[in-house]
């Protein structure tokens, strides 16, 4: 049995020796390149384009601008070279391609546009008076009015957060090659079905003649979901001049065209009993939308399925502002949950009341809005393995109360959640005539262990060693499959995976069977065991080798399998030290403590990196992550690494990961439940929730940046 | 990105002569100089290699010690008699970057770096740095990172070496292809010019630098505060250097970064020191001597605040007051 056990990345060597080939890596005999030219208004009309200076470079074969470009249209989102006007800064207004990369970037650097500029509202700030409440964007639960009335104790608090960048370290690209109305691109995707049936409806064509490719990504986090205007424009250009055409991205275009996560400001009021039992949860949020589009989701979810609380009312307002659309970044959630749980660890202090017991005391079996009974939810075990191993019965919970040296030690915690999606999906197994197995199917890895999993999964089906099997993912020619995203690989793909390996199994087992060369000749098939490589009798003391069977059998046996899974929540409790040296408001995050109900874990070793990656990422959006503004031309001021911060290795504590470890029971996926999205969801409350235990200071502005803490 | 050509002379006269080009550019480490030329901010048609000269040296003679301009970050700041005798200087290197940039950048490529900026490094954008006259949007917009000392109407971006902070704090001398030039001469602040942030000459090539090792120097210490743990510019940070008497300040150097627009040093706030006791009072003194003139913007304020509890926290551990 292999699944559950930290197994290696399989494709870790590929990775560390270059081997792996990345949308990027690809180049085709006759390739052009196209480079972006970025617009400098975030309001306003093109008025002009010059494009003298960069068709005189040596080597460019065109330059397209709104006049020229080829004609697209697409249903998700805003085209860009369809017409003169702008509606955020740094939009496309001109593409130039040439026969080397470095041609075309010095020809954009010599495209003169100008423009009739208007001003724009670059935040929310800018235009409170234009917050509205776009359609079905609210729920009330019960009697929220009521509720509020009848609690002894409230909190009402602001929140607020800011933009942010996926900043995937793999930049987005794109190869596009035509041959006639067939269409070969290779797209740095989190979802290559989706992205297939993007670009043949782009392009009027049947889904059949189009072939995505996305073997390896580079992270994506959310950002390559869609398939963004640029890859279009890309592979129109490569239709258009009858050459197979390249893109990549550089890290400052990729903070105008690929989304972010939106500036929110979250009102949180809670309504409780003395003993602590909520009466009442309001929730009204403000997300940041754009000219183009109204694209929201469910992001106060937290609010509403988190608690026991019988009156409920999440209300998520939006307003339009001149800057790009945003969409989904990893946790989509996170933002909103932040308020809730900061305003959990508020009221703990009203009421006198521990955090962990004040959320055991809300804790629900069934979903609060619904009133569906969760298949399995585990969090009471996460609070306690949690607080049991970072020691929290310890703590004593006046704010200030422990000093080391010039520092104040705060300790915090937070529940944290995430739903995940489960999409039908299908995969292909099949056993070759000397054994090895091969099994493909059309959804991605994107850094998560997805390849080593789906080895583990075959392996343990067929009974093989890991080494005998080979998993091949991100390619259109495989059985469809999910888009990884929504926390949803997993949960959506393993099923169908297993099954079709069990189907392999099952005709083997059936060859040795009921073949009189095999030793297991006449024993009934279930009966038969399959371990390391070998068909045994169940007493053991026959066997054949899967090989011996198969070279028998003299021909390959295959199945492709579908499988629908549920979407599901998956939770947990995380508990962070902070120290706090108040002379500078420098503030450290020295440990970390995650506790998790993730169903049945499928990898420790990878299940455990999402972990680490999502408090590492939970610490940088604590403490230093945002994209800054400049509110009067509403253009990114910090698009690059150096300047937009992460964390680094330096402040991130050890982290111990912990799991329930308990297998969903409505989970096709052989019990796991989607898991990549929680474990980041909790940590920037839990952080705040710390630096007021350590100082008295409630900070309800991300990020806790030193200046706000002086 | 245009094309450029490429020289790798094999000493100084050579160097110097090819530096001569009128859009020529010496190239040392190459890891601030090749992403401002990626970032669309410089442009040069010549690149000149100066790797191949013999200027990497570490010595200490007669009561200097010389460090060759191409000695990269990372072996000064190990260097055990830079560690001895100007452990500021070295702390301020530890402090600075990330170990791969310190292995390849050099110091005499360090105190060249240009601001961070963002405008500046934007092409989208306008800037009296990069295009002296088209204006600076950081004085109306973002500039929670930038000056409050030493900036004008025309610009406040910040100097952003940390090395250049501490070899101000400890009399460095910079030595070129033709003259020596004192440390605090060699940076200045922006003025009407911004886009001239030295008094170097075009082409002229720095050789190296001179400290003395004086017993000030070797009480030294570098403070940084930035906004995560490593590979990060200083939000502020402060050197100081201090030559005690029993109680009293013979001597001591206060040098910042991350709120001026070049390595700053306060004769006020070392005059509100020297010969006197160092206690609280004289260290808050210190403090409010060297934010006296100080200039703020919409964000920026907290480093008037931030830079004297720097201050004072350094001097207090550097002096032993409680
Ligand atoms: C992500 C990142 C983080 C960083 N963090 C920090 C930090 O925290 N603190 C800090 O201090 N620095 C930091 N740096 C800046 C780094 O220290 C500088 O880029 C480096 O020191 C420059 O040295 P170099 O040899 O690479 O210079 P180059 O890039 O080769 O050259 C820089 C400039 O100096 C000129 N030049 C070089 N040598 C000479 C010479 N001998 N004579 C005349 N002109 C010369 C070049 O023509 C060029 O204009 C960081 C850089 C990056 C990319
Ligand atoms: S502060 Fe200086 S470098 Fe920054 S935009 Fe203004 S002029 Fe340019």
């Amino acid at each position: 049995m292999t699944v559950g056990q930290p197994v290696e990345r399989v494709d870790g060597r590929a990775k560390v020796t270059g081997d792996a080939r990345y949308a990027a890596d690809r180049t085709l005999p006759g390739m052009l390149y196209s480079y972006l030219v970025m617009g400098t208004i975030a309001r306003g009309r093109v008025t002009s384009v010059d494009t003298a200076a960069a068709r005189a470079v040596p080597g460019v074969v065109e330059v397209f601008t709104h006049e020229n470009a080829p004609r697209l249209t697409s249903d998700q989102h805003f085209m860009p070279l369809q017409g003169t006007q702008i509606h955020y800064n740094g939009q496309i207004v001109a593409i130039t391609v040439a026969t080397t990369p470095e041609q075309a970037q010095e020809a954009a650097e010599l495209v003169r546009v100008t423009y009739a500029p208007e001003t724009p509202k670059a935040v929310i700030a800018d235009a409170l008076t234009e917050v509205y409440l776009p359609a079905n964007q609210e729920v009330i639960v019960g009697d929220p009015t009521a509720g509020l009335a009848a609690a002894e104790v409230t909190v009402t608090q602001n929140y607020s957060s800011p933009p942010h960048h996926h900043n995937p370290i793999e930049p987005h690209a794109t190869v596009a090659q035509w041959d006639g109305d067939h269409l070969t691109v290779h797209e740095t995707s989190q979802g290559v079905v989706n992205a297939q049936r993007t670009f043949a409806s782009a392009f009027a064509i049947p889904q059949t003649n189009v072939r995505v490719l996305a073997p390896y990504l580079g992270g994506g986090f959310g950002g390559k979901s869609p398939v963004w205007p640029h890859s279009l424009l890309n592979a129109a250009i490569a239709r258009q001049l009858g050459r197979p055409a390249k893109m990549v991205l550089t890290r400052a275009q990729m903070y105008s065209i690929v989304s972010h996560r939106a500036e929110f400001r979250q009102q949180v009021t809670l309504g409780a009993k003395r003993d602590g039992t909520l009466t009442a949860l309001v929730h009204l949020s403000t997300q940041q939308l754009s000219r183009t589009s109204e694209n929201m989701y469910s992001h106060s979810i937290s609010s509403r399925m988190l608690y026991a609380c019988p009156n409920i009312h999440t209300r998520q307002q939006g307003v339009r502002l001149d800057v790009p659309t945003s969409r989904f970044m990893r946790s989509p959630q996170m933002a909103s949950h932040f308020g809730l749980e900061t305003a959990l660890d508020e009221l703990s202090y009203q009421l006198g009341i521990d955090p962990v017991e004040l959320r055991r005391r809300n804790y629900t079996d069934v979903n609060p809005t619904t009133g569906e009974r969760f298949s399995s939810r585990f969090l009471l075990d996460c609070y306690k393995l949690g607080a049991d191993a970072f020691g929290w019965s310890r703590r004593n919970p006046k704010p200030g109360s422990t000093r080391d040296g010039h520092e104040f030690v705060g300790w915090g915690m937070a529940t944290e959640a995430h739903d995940h999606n489960a999409n039908p999906s299908s995969a292909m197994v099949r056993m070759a005539a000397d054994g090895t197995v091969l099994s493909q199917t059309a959804t991605q890895d994107i850094g998560t262990g997805t390849y080593t999993v789906f080895t583990q999964v075959v392996a343990d089906a067929l009974g093989v060693p890991l080494n005998q099997v080979k998993v091949e993912l991100g390619d259109t020619n495989f059985p469809p499959a999910a888009l990884s995203a929504g926390s949803g690989t997993i949960a959506s793909v393993t099923g169908a995976v297993n099954a079709a390996a069990l189907a392999v199994r099952t005709a083997v087992v059936q060859l040795a069977v009921s073949n009189p060369a095999s030793p297991l000749h006449g024993l009934p098939a279930e009966q038969i065991i399959t371990q390391h490589g070998y068909l045994f009798s169940p007493d053991r003391s026959r066997r054949e080798s899967y090989r011996a069977v198969m070279a028998r059998h003299g021909a390959p046996v295959q199945n492709t399998s579908s499988m629908t899974n549920a979407r599901g929540y998956s939770t947990g409790a995380v508990f962070v030290e902070v120290r706090v040296d108040p002379r500078y408001g420098r503030v450290r995050v020295t440990r970390g403590v995650g506790a998790y109900d993730a169903g049945r874990v499928m990898n420790h070793k990878t299940a455990g990196s999402q972990v680490i990656g999502g408090f590492t990422w939970g610490i940088g959006n604590a403490l230093m992550e945002h994209t800054v503004l400049d509110r009067r031309t509403a253009r990114v001021v910090n698009p690059n690494l150096s300047t937009y911060l992460l964390a680094v290795n330096a402040d991130v504590p050890d982290i111990q990961a912990i799991f329930v470890n308990k297998p969903d029971p409505v989970s096709t996926a052989l019990g796991a439940r989607g898991f990549g999205e929680t474990p980041i969801t909790g940590v920037p409350a839990a952080i705040g929730n710390a630096i007021f235990h350590a100082t008295g200071r409630r900070i309800r502005d991300l990020p806790f940046t030193q200046d706000k803490l002086l | 990105m245009k094309n450029f050509t490429y020289a790798a002379p094999r000493n100084v006269a050579d160097a110097v002569r090819l530096a001569g080009q009128p859009d020529a550019r010496f190239i040392a480490g190459g890891t601030d100089l090749l992403n401002l030329m990626k970032d669309g901010a410089q442009s040069h048609g010549a690149i000149i290699d100066i790797n191949g000269l013999a200027l990497g040296d570490i010595v200490q003679r007669n009561g200097v010690i010389r460090i060759g301009a191409l000695a990269r970050m990372s072996d000064v700041a190990a260097h055990p008699a830079v560690r001895r005798s100007l452990p500021v200087v070295s702390e301020a290197l530890l402090n600075s970057a990330s170990p791969q940039i310190r292995n390849m950048a050099a110091v005499g490529g360090n105190v060249l770096q240009r601001t961070r900026c963002g405008y500046f490094r934007d092409s989208g954008t306008t800037c009296n740095k990069k295009a002296p006259g088209s204006g600076c949007p950081a004085l109306e917009g973002e500039n929670r990172g930038h000056a409050v000392l030493g900036g004008s109407d025309h610009c406040i971006a910040v100097h952003p070496s940390d090395l250049a902070v501490a070899l101000l704090a400890v009399d460095a001398v910079v030595l070129t292809d033709r003259r020596r030039i004192p440390f605090a001469d060699f940076h200045v602040v922006p003025g009407t010019t911004p886009d001239q942030e030295t008094v170097l000459g075009h082409g002229e090539l720095i050789t190296g630098f001179e400290i003395p090792v004086t017993p000030l120097a070797a009480r030294s210490r570098y403070l940084k505060l930035r906004d995560r743990a490593t590979f990060e510019f200083a939000v502020v940070a402060v050197a100081a250097a201090l030559n005690m008497r029993g109680n009293t300040v013979r001597d001591v150097r206060l040098t910042f970064g991350g709120v001026a627009t070049k390595p700053w040093r306060s004769p006020e706030a070392e005059d509100a020191l020297r010969g006197k006791p160092l206690t609280t009072t004289t260290i808050t003194e210190a403090g409010r001597a060297l934010v006296r003139g100080a200039v703020t913007r919409d964000h920026n304020a907290f480093k008037v605040d931030l830079v004297q509890r720097a201050l004072d926290g350094l001097l207090r551990d550097l002096g032993g007051v409680r």
